[in-house]
């Protein structure tokens, strides 16, 4: 279904993260499984077929000790914002590009689980439910009541917790407001983030992080070259880690994916 | 008109033709959409009134302030409290999750209640044979009933002291603790030098440390390349187990005496090592904290100038004065062998977990009697007789001691937010029951104890607010703790901590052909107790953690061991074998196999020991 | 072919416009009577109370909807009024403190997001442009569940006392939303 052009604020939300300060805790991706009622891995998921809306990689600088280096890296649905791949593929209109917040919305409701949005994603960012949803006995009275779980079959990513999204809105309707109230919006990663690696704003608003970060020098995207227009920014103080997002420069990791 | 075929045909196709018509074939469509839209087995999430209730995290003794977002009162996301002054906002992957503890498949709900108080009671009464109803844990004269105490320093811990003191042959125990009576102040520090302490990676308060990380170099000492070694600013690879002689090298280069040894050992340059002293002394205040093999190391801080600066006494919050009347702390290491006839292990609120055989060593030989206090299966549970299950964050009432890195004094309580399943114990209460004392109030007199002494702050997470405890009454204190606050002691003088002793630490294990590798511990966090099942993200689902029953080999090693990578292997040391799931890592050091920090493992492994890995 | 050679084809299309239009609705819905015989136009017009005197907001902003049993208990004590559904109400539920388990008419699929706030707050609708005019008509319709799809009949909108009262489908609310000129995308409603 393609979205037709809406009155009020136009925000094109964002990601700055500083992955000199990520320490690999994986905090904010148990954060997103837990609003996103993402299901516990069933007993033969691998790092291949699990389902983690955010992920933490370590990526290295492909020396040795004493000259090795690292860092961690968290990476979620880059939220592309010009010829989103996902979009363009999906043979459902499962994928909906929203003009006013630029978000990229996925739609289970809609797939039906051919996964060419997962061949078409250039950044992995897509994941699908190769198991129906199972949580122990007792867990579902802790699910989030705001996101709706999927079945299996099904493909889902990351929608900057739209969850969160929807609340915010709410709480800007009962004040009379039409647009979100500055700052009471952000993912369940950015506010679990311990070392606040993680920051969220509207790039169209100058002040905000990331809006800062598209112009700092030391700030990367991953793949500019596909012309994606992705709006998470990486910052790193070391060179090495800033060609991270250009694959012809970047060291290749020494063992291959699991699973 | 006939019946024949065609006319039965012609009216199947008039029928057809009126069906498309009619609302019915466009419903069905769409009726079958929504339909598979249902799909049985997806839960659907409950409703109700969103609320937030605030508590504090009692899964590890970091105690981070936690904020609940509760719907209709069930907790279902978890965050820190903004402005916390310890925990900072922060909360790490274990709390965030800490609300599916009661979930966790495999919660234990219920235990020999009876014959364990029966236990309890026989031991701690006069041992005279003649009335015991069964010899079962009936002492011996010499012979003695312990506690022992996992994460020393709550309320409970205080009960047990006074449940033993008032048996004839009470014993209350804890494992070395390098830190009693002395904390650590982070934010004075401007160069830390970590032997394998995880000080990125789950030390002390995680927001504590990453809000002060910026102010000081971190140099991590480790022999594998832990999170901490690869993100701090210098990172010195030293042989596996050679922690204890580097410590006295560094002590004798301050001394300017000879680092030949300690360089021989460990692998270092002598440079590095006489480098590694003079930033000590020169670029402080520094701190020097040991890792889980070189607990010794702690006493160097005497030699660098950090002591009283960095690292400085810390009293505990008031206690009520009737309790000091109480059995005093002893070692573990210094109960004397075989003499412990009933032993109580409160693995409820856990912390490092001890090696067996360093406990067993300490109970009689013959039939002695173990109750572990645990709410889930692994731990001590596979070496008792009798377990008997308790309540879990965020079920439980109780208080957690101060972190390492809290200089002040404090005290808070995890409240409960939901309820315990009927059939768990409060172990502190059942124990001191069982020898006849009542600590059902325990807590509520900690509490008035600590507000009539009349120092310090109290801090309430729903509002932020800061109010002088001697100013709160009572009862309005007791509340406040209940509905999610933290006391915390005033700043007063920082004065040095009791003068440590420089024990020689054990010496490397020897070279053992049978057993070509050493095993090292990865990812102590959270040892003992299992998480969420969400943390499956973390190390099955991708690649961030190694998870339990896993173990990583350098790729030589493993083509040497005849493993692959994903296969399943053996791995066995001198104290026995366990099974693992092999990884193959190339930032692993050859001759190393690294180890998650599960029960299991720690039982044959302890700090570090030879091993070998072979496929099964 | 002649006329009664097309008889066949007729009585075909008759017979399927008859199952269709009369059979099949009487039998892809179940029905089933609300527990409580409640009375919207005794509370609205008798006793004078608004809508928001039991379908009110929650402190947090979202809508209680149908009200708990606290609510009706509230007055409920003891009878109010002479009819029979009031005892029999509560003896059966007041009493023993019972949740009758009302059917709810709109209900919506899981994955969708709505929220009163916004209707009310900022486009100041009325609960009668959406909901029909319940202090007029008589006694809850009796609920009438689609057997496959398990959603009520009234979702499609229905003829009332007092006028038509719109459908509760996704192309009713996109319907109203392109009317004021309001477009949307996916996840405005959807969750």
């Amino acid at each position: 279904m393609i979205s037709e052009k809406k009155p009020g604020k136009i925000c094109r939300y964002g990601m700055a993260i500083d992955i000199d300060k990520c320490t690999g805790c994986g905090a904010c991706v148990i954060a997103c499984a837990v609003e996103n009622n993402v299901p516990p891995g069933n007993e033969g998921a691998t790092d291949l077929t699990g389902i983690t809306w955010l992920r933490v990689f370590k990526v290295d600088n492909g020396e040795e000790y004493p000259a090795r280096q690292a860092v961690y890296f968290p990476m979620m649905c880059q939220q592309c914002g010009v010829e989103t791949p996902c979009y363009l593929v999906c043979p459902q209109q499962a994928v909906d590009v929203d003009p006013a917040t630029g978000v990229v919305g996925q739609m289970p409701e809609r797939c039906l689980g051919c996964r060419y949005c997962m061949a078409a994603c250039p950044y992995h960012s897509r994941y699908f439910n190769w198991w129906d949803p199972k949580w122990p006995a007792g867990m579902e009275k802790t699910l989030n009541p705001d996101v709706a779980p999927r079945m299996r079959g099904v493909v889902e990513k990351c929608n900057y917790c739209h969850g969160r999204w929807h609340a915010a809105r709410q709480r800007a309707a009962e004040a009379g407001l039409r647009d979100i109230i500055p700052g009471d919006y952000a993912p369940a990663c950015v506010e679990a983030c311990p070392a606040g690696a993680i920051q969220f704003g509207d790039l169209n608003d100058p002040s905000s992080a990331p809006a800062k970060a598209a112009k700092d020098p030391e700030s990367f995207r991953l793949l500019v070259k596909l012309g994606t227009e992705p709006k998470v920014y990486y910052h790193s103080k070391r060179e090495w880690a800033r060609r991270i997002g250009d694959p012809s420069q970047a060291p290749a990791p020494k063992e291959p994916a699991r699973g | 008109m006939q019946n024949t075929r065609r006319n039965a045909l012609k009216f199947i196709g008039g029928a057809a033709a009126g069906a498309v018509f009619t609302p019915a074939p466009w419903r069905l469509i769409t009726d079958t959409a929504l339909w598979s839209e249902n799909w049985p087995g997806v839960p659907r999430p409950p409703r109700g009134e969103i609320s937030a209730r605030f508590t504090n995290c009692s899964i590890c003794p970091a105690g981070c302030g936690v904020r609940a977002r509760c719907v209709g009162g069930q907790p279902v996301s978890l965050a820190g409290v903004a402005g916390h002054p310890l925990s900072r906002g922060g909360l790490c992957a274990f709390g965030v999750a800490g609300h599916h503890l009661p979930y966790c498949p495999g919660r234990l709900t219920e235990g020999p209640v009876e014959e364990a108080a029966g236990a309890i009671a026989r031991a701690a009464a006069n041992c005279n044979p003649a009335n015991a109803a069964s010899p079962l844990a009936v002492c011996s004269p010499g012979e003695t009933i312990a506690v022992l105490d996992l994460r020393p320093g709550r309320t409970a811990s205080w009960t047990y002291r006074r449940a033993m003191g008032a048996v004839k042959n009470g014993l209350y125990l804890t494992a070395a603790e390098a830190f009693s009576g002395a904390a650590v102040d982070l934010a004075k520090a401007r160069t830390v030098v970590s032997l394998g302490a995880p000080v990125l990676d789950g030390w002390g308060t995680p927001g504590n440390v990453l809000a002060a990380r910026a102010n000081f170099r971190l140099i991590q000492v480790e022999a594998i390349e832990s999170r901490t070694a690869s993100l701090a600013d210098l990172w010195l690879r030293i042989r596996p187990g050679s922690a204890s002689t580097l410590v006295l090298g560094i002590a004798a280069a301050m001394k300017k005496g000879s680092v030949t040894g300690a360089a021989a050992a460990t692998g270092l340059t002598e440079r590095q090592i006489t480098d590694l002293a003079d930033e000590l002394t020169q670029h402080g205040p520094a701190l020097v904290l040991p890792g889980y093999d070189c607990p010794e190391a702690w006493a160097l801080n005497q030699l660098t100038g950090g002591w009283g600066e960095t690292v400085v006494a810390r009293q505990e919050a008031p206690v009520p004065e009737h309790w000091k009347n109480c059995a005093p702390v002893t070692r573990l290491e210094s109960a004397p062998d075989g003499s412990i006839r009933t032993l109580i292990i409160d693995e409820s609120a856990p912390g490092d977990y001890i090696p067996w055989n360093a406990i067993r060593r300490k109970l009689v030989a013959d039939n002695p009697v173990v109750i572990a206090f645990a709410w889930s299966p692994g731990g001590y549970r596979r070496h008792s007789l009798f377990t008997l299950p308790t309540a879990v964050f965020p079920e439980t009432l109780e208080d957690i001691p101060a972190a390492t890195d809290s200089p002040a004094a404090v005290f808070r309580l995890a409240v409960p937010l939901v309820a315990a399943p009927a059939g768990v114990v409060n172990p502190p209460e059942f124990v001191a029951k069982a020898v006849g004392i009542d600590a059902s109030n325990a807590l509520r007199e900690r509490a008035d104890a600590i507000q009539k002494a009349g120092r310090g702050v109290l801090i309430a997470y729903a509002d932020g607010r800061y109010t002088p405890a001697g100013q709160v009454r009572p009862d309005d204190f007791w509340k406040a703790l209940n509905q999610g606050a933290c006391w915390m002691d005033s700043e007063g003088r920082r004065t040095a901590p009791p003068a440590a002793d420089f024990a020689a630490g054990d010496a490397p294990p020897a070279d053992d052909a049978r057993l070509p590798l050493v095993a090292v511990l990865a990812e102590t966090a959270a040892a003992t107790a299992p998480p969420s099942p969400l943390m499956s993200k973390l190390h099955r689902e991708s690649n961030l953690r190694l998870g339990r029953s896993r173990a990583a080999l350098h790729p030589g090693t493993a083509r040497a061991c005849g493993a692959g990578d994903g296969g399943r292997a053996v791995l066995e040391t001198s104290l026995g074998k366990c099974e693992i799931e092999v990884v193959v890592d190339s930032s692993v050091p050859p001759g190393v196999v690294q180890v998650a920090a599960a029960p299991e493992v720690i039982d044959i492994c302890g700090a570090s020991a030879r091993a070998r890995v072979a496929p099964l | 072919m002649n006329f009664w050679g097309k008889i066949p084809i007729l009585a075909g299309v008759l017979a399927s416009l008859c199952v269709g239009w009369i059979g099949f609705p009487r039998v892809i819905y179940s029905s089933r009577p609300q527990p409580v015989a409640f009375s919207h136009p005794v509370h609205a017009q008798k006793a004078g109370m608004l809508c928001v005197d039991c379908h009110a907001p929650r402190p947090d902003g979202t809508y209680a909807g149908v009200p708990p049993l606290s609510r009706c208990a509230g007055c409920h004590t003891t009878n109010l009024g002479p009819s029979a559904a009031e005892k029999t109400f509560i003896a059966e539920y007041v009493k023993p403190k019972r949740e009758p388990q009302w059917a709810v008419y709109a209900r919506q699929p899981e994955n969708v997001w709505f929220s009163h706030t916004p209707h009310i707050r900022i486009a100041k609708l009325q609960c009668e442009e959406c909901h029909g005019d319940q202090a007029s008509s008589g006694q809850p319709r009796p609920y009438q569940e689609d057997r496959i799809s398990g959603y009520s009949r009234d979702i499609w909108g229905y003829e009332a006392v007092g006028g038509a009262v719109p459908g509760m489908k996704m192309d009713d609310c996109i319907a109203c939303h392109r009317r004021e000129g309001l477009a949307h995308s996916c996840l405005d409603c959807h969750k």
